[in-house]
């Protein structure tokens, strides 16, 4: 009822509320975060923050990642202020910021250190060269192996290997009736399962989802080739029921000591190499995520950050903690309670050369070099006029991701063949994005 | 105006069939009734308020229970209070003012229309506008005020475009208007089913609805949230039922629809506008709710501030364009015709193009501001508060005052020139019920019924100090002559002009008639239908969704040569 009100006299309670707001004391600002374990972590270590900053208090608004992002997108569209930061990541940053939705964080308190963010990240993260998101977790994506497996088959991993290594290893690696299978890939249709690990596969063999003129690009040969090899490898060397598999999934194959080689989040690296939850624990080794070649790898980039709404009315109080949150005295702090093992990864140069955290973490320097060699800015072999390696950040990206992936699932478990799946993606890829270009442009 | 149109001596062929009750042979019947009110409230103004109880944080069950309630009595109240006075004196609310409340009150009243009117004529030109602006290129306009000049440019033609549409072609879009609606029924239907399991996909990963509790569940989560669009906790059940039931205070409550329901042969036909509120204010706002969460979700913007354009284009292709054209111009229309009529009663000294062209520039100025249109609930709202004190005064003339023993048409009798006491009353309603609504005593959705009571006992206790409860017999005998004479005129009127309504039941009709039935209805329903329940998945989803947007346009093509068609045929025959 108020709401409806405020719709005829938004001018007088938007100057009232300013008034109000500038006579405050102190300076409450809301935070709207999912429901994960790092977030979990930091409200509850938010009272560090309080101390050193007792003029501002945080309100904390936490929800399931779907709801909060529609919860946000409302707010932060219609710049009704209610949340000041927010959580999003790097597929919503540059979508929000083009659109005006974000503070750019140019201007970060005094001692805050943006060099020291890992420069991809801070890529990822940004729009048009300037910073509108400040990274708590960063991940990249590699290849993880079972050096056991690799040894009795005589092969030696590369540090940067091909795909062609990577299905000629496979094919020596793999013994089903033993149940290990030579390689694991992610199968599940979804744009965050199957279509991310093709989308940056695809990256490398050329392959890209739209040329500069946004026409969708799966008749190339590029895309041809790189299905090709990814059903090929699935269907002759991967676990059963393939198209299944999503994260979760291959990280309890791997852990069970059922997959050769998987190609997949850094982030599973501390899950496959810790033994008591792993029983390979003590085999796996890690390599750059392969390449075919052409000078792209595919790797992924992904970081999970704090924004702070362009309908903020509290922007300082919101940047000092944001810069907080993000700070590498936050990750000491979190070593401290919870030890390095724990700390978000994938964000600061510092953490990589710190040598407590390279100890707890023996894969910390792959994970590095596997962030490090991620552009989001330039993620294919040929131009793109998008940002975005595993993704491409455009509103619709989501549905068409998840309905290719849903073909290539398709083709995956041999309901339809690989040239159909090509021409359906191409379809709706096409359909769905001049439709999206004719009513947004 | 005058009383002087009620001069015995007076040809009655002469006067106005305006001015005279509706003759019996011209009344119709229940089903009449049924179809006219389906089509005047399915308009555009439906994508905007269903879009508005999700911005107001209404939840799925204050929903579904809210707007049955609500709706259910609005139903009752023009059954009960706007039927009972329109049968009665089977004269337009316009023409009962005329000859009953004096020059000046009529004045003020049309005064009011007026600015009612044209703010409904601007919204729901901006509406249309919203549809064109994607084919020139212009950005979704989510602010107040128009940020694009190009916006405001096609805004504004829009609006001469409907202002000349209004003056030289008012009859012909009216006929359109009325093959327009099964069409807008089937499409605001489809529109929701195409968009759900898109919607249903973003929150859960699943494009399937196995039941209607995951109906309840997915509308539950992403569209009636119970959360505003200031993320605090919204309506609730009692507010969704008064904005349900207010929506359309002034044509209840406020008689307006006196000038449609005196032609009902029975009071009871007042339940026939349960179609218009069942369906116009119940499915098609629910669907415009989900049609709007969908396009939100798809555009990654808010509901707040999406436009029906756009809900329409992704609800519909290309006929989405055509749906909230049509139903905007088709809204707008009669809404700025009744404006210009108003506001020739203000001022009747003016030209009445001098008229037309000031009220049709505030209206071209309006349109630019989609502010207006995002407002058009609590603009109907405030609208309905205004002019219910009228509903009151009228009511108290017709029902308490033959209880009171006073005369329904005291002031007629009196020969005065204005009735001042019915001016006081509005007055007082309007102090009474703005400064409630400034003391936020009641949800603001619920003043007109306190004001309706206030103008009722405030006009019986003024009326009667003015000589309501006095005889008048002079008068009253040239009264009776005076209906004695339109009882005559009528019988010859009838004689002359028959009253039975010829069917055309040729085999060329009825085929023209299965052609936009099938084709132009059934067809679009059950693509709508294959998209809603057989798409396992995203894919297959969009692969429906297609080809429902490219059949449909050509069937809507089909429907309005087919049905337009039809509609001529049979007026010609009835012609003839």
């Amino acid at each position: 009822m108020r709401m409806l009100k405020s719709v005829w006299f938004s001018g007088i309670a938007l100057t009232i509320g300013c008034v109000a707001g500038s006579a405050q004391a102190q300076t409450s600002i809301s935070v709207a975060t999912v429901n994960n374990d790092d977030m979990i972590r930091m409200q509850a270590l938010s009272a560090n923050f309080a101390e050193e900053n007792p003029d501002i208090e945080l309100n904390w608004v936490t929800l399931e990642e779907n709801i909060l992002r529609q919860r946000v997108t409302t707010d932060i569209a219609t710049g009704s202020g209610r949340f000041d930061v927010v959580t999003i990541g790097t597929y919503e940053v540059p979508i929000w910021a083009e659109r005006g939705w974000l503070v750019p964080l140019h201007d970060m308190p005094e001692g805050y250190d943006v060099d020291d963010i890992l420069a991809s990240i801070r890529a990822g993260l940004s729009f048009d060269g300037t910073l509108y998101a400040a990274p708590f977790y960063g991940e990249s994506s590699f290849t993880m192996y079972r050096t056991d497996l690799f040894e009795a088959a005589g092969l030696e991993m590369p540090a940067e290997p091909t795909w062609d290594f990577i299905k000629e290893a496979a094919a020596a690696i793999t013994d089903r009736s033993n149940e290990v299978y030579g390689v694991c890939l992610r199968g599940k249709p979804g744009w965050g399962e199957n279509m991310a690990l093709l989308t940056a596969m695809a990256n490398s063999y050329g392959a890209r989802w739209f040329d500069e003129n946004w026409q969708p690009q799966f008749d190339s040969e590029a895309w041809s080739s790189a299905l090709d090899d990814y059903l090929m490898l699935l269907n002759e060397y991967g676990p059963p029921d393939a198209a299944k598999n999503g994260y979760n999934e291959n990280l309890a194959l791997f852990r069970e000591g059922k997959c050769g080689i998987w190609v997949d989040a850094t982030v599973a690296a501390s899950a496959v190499t810790n033994p008591e939850q792993s029983k390979v624990a003590g085999n796996v080794g890690f390599a750059l995520a392969p390449d075919n070649g052409l000078g792209k790898r595919s790797n992924w980039l992904w970081a999970w950050s704090l924004a702070i709404s362009a309908g903020s009315q509290k922007q300082e109080a919101a940047k000092k903690f944001v810069a907080w949150a993000t700070s590498d005295k936050y990750t000491e702090l979190i070593a401290k309670q919870d030890g390095w093992s724990n700390v978000p990864p994938g964000t600061r140069t510092s953490l990589y050369r710190n040598p407590a955290y390279l100890d707890a973490a023996p894969f910390a320097e792959m994970a590095l070099a596997s962030i490090q060699a991620a552009d989001p800015n330039d993620p294919t072999v040929e131009a793109v006029p998008y940002v975005g390696i595993q993704f491409v950040a455009i509103p619709e990206f989501q549905s068409i991701g998840t309905a290719v992936g849903h073909r290539f699932a398709k083709a995956l478990d041999g309901s339809i063949s690989r040239e159909e799946a090509l021409a359906n993606a191409q379809w709706v890829t096409g359909k769905v994005i001049e439709r999206a270009r004719f009513i947004e442009d | 105006m005058t009383y002087a149109i009620r001069d015995p001596e007076r040809s009655i062929a002469e006067i106005d069939d305006e001015q005279l009750p509706v003759p019996e042979h011209r009344l119709h019947g229940a089903g009449h009734f049924l179809g006219l009110y389906g089509a005047e409230h399915v308009a555009a103004t439906e994508f905007v308020i269903g879009a508005a109880f999700v911005a107001m944080g209404a939840t799925i069950n204050d929903i579904l229970i809210g707007l049955l309630i609500g709706n259910t009595l609005a139903a009752l109240s023009f059954w009960l209070i706007t039927a009972p006075i329109a049968v009665k004196t089977r004269l337009s609310l316009y023409t009962y003012l005329d000859q009953n409340m004096g020059e000046m009150f009529s004045r003020f009243y049309n005064g009011a229309n007026v600015l009612i009117f044209v703010a409904i004529s601007a919204a729901m030109i901006t509406v249309s506008a919203t549809a064109v602006r994607a084919l020139f290129d212009i950005p979704p306009q989510i602010y107040p005020y128009p940020t694009n000049i190009y916006f405001a440019i096609i805004a504004a033609t829009a609006s001469v475009i409907a202002v000349m549409v209004a003056y030289y072609g008012f009859n012909v879009l009216s006929e359109f208007a009325t093959i327009c609606t099964p069409w807008l029924m089937v499409m605001f239907t489809a529109g929701g089913m195409v968009l759900i399991p898109s919607l249903n996909e973003a929150l859960t990963g699943y494009t399937t609805l196995e039941s209607f509790s995951d109906f309840v569940s997915l509308a539950g989560t992403t569209v009636f949230t119970g959360i505003n669009a200031e993320g605090e906790p919204g309506i609730g059940l009692v507010e969704v039922i008064g904005f349900a039931w207010a929506a359309n205070t002034f044509s209840h409550f406020g008689l307006i629809d006196m000038a449609l329901l005196r032609y009902a042969k029975k009071s009871i036909y007042g339940l026939c506008t349960a179609t218009g509120m069942m369906f116009g204010h119940y499915i098609a706002w629910i669907s415009a709710a989900l049609m709007g969460a969908a396009t939100a979700s798809i555009m990654k913007l808010s509901i707040a501030v999406i436009s029906p354009g756009d809900v329409a284009y992704y609800a519909l292709g290309a006929t989405g364009f055509v749906i909230v054209i049509i139903a905007g111009w088709t809204t707008a229309n009669p809404n700025l015709y009744r404006a210009s009529l108003a506001g020739q009663a203000v001022f009747p000294n003016i030209s009445r193009q001098k008229v037309t062209l000031v009220v049709g520039a505030v209206v071209v100025v309006g349109s630019c501001f989609p502010f207006i249109y995002r407002s058009i609930l609590p603009l109907l709202t405030y609208a309905g508060l205004t002019l219910v004190p009228i509903g009151g005064i009228v009511f108290a003339e017709q029902h308490i005052f033959p209880r009171l023993g006073y005369k329904s048409n005291w002031h007629r009798l009196t020969g005065l020139k204005d009735n001042k006491p019915a001016l006081i009353t509005w007055a007082i309603c309007l102090v009474f019920g703005f400064g409630l609504d400034f003391l936020d005593v009641i949800p603001f959705v619920y003043l007109f019924l306190p004001t309706f009571v206030v103008a009722i006992v405030s006009y019986t206790l003024l009326a009667k100090a003015a000589g309501a409860d006095k005889d008048y017999p002079e008068a009253e005998r040239r009264e009776q002559a005076f209906d004695r004479k339109v009882k005559e005129y009528h019988a010859e009127l009838a004689a002359k002009e028959g009253h039975a309504h010829v069917e055309d039941t040729s085999l060329l009709t009825r085929g023209i008639r299965a052609v936009w039935i099938v084709i132009g209805l059934v067809v679009p329903a059950v693509l709508a239908w294959r998209v809603l329940f057989n798409s396992p998945n995203l894919y297959d989803y969009y692969v429906n969704r297609e080809l429902f947007y490219d059949v449909t346009i050509w069937c809507t093509v089909i429907y309005f040569v087919f049905a337009w068609w039809d509609l001529q045929r049979s007026k010609a025959l009835n012609r003839s």
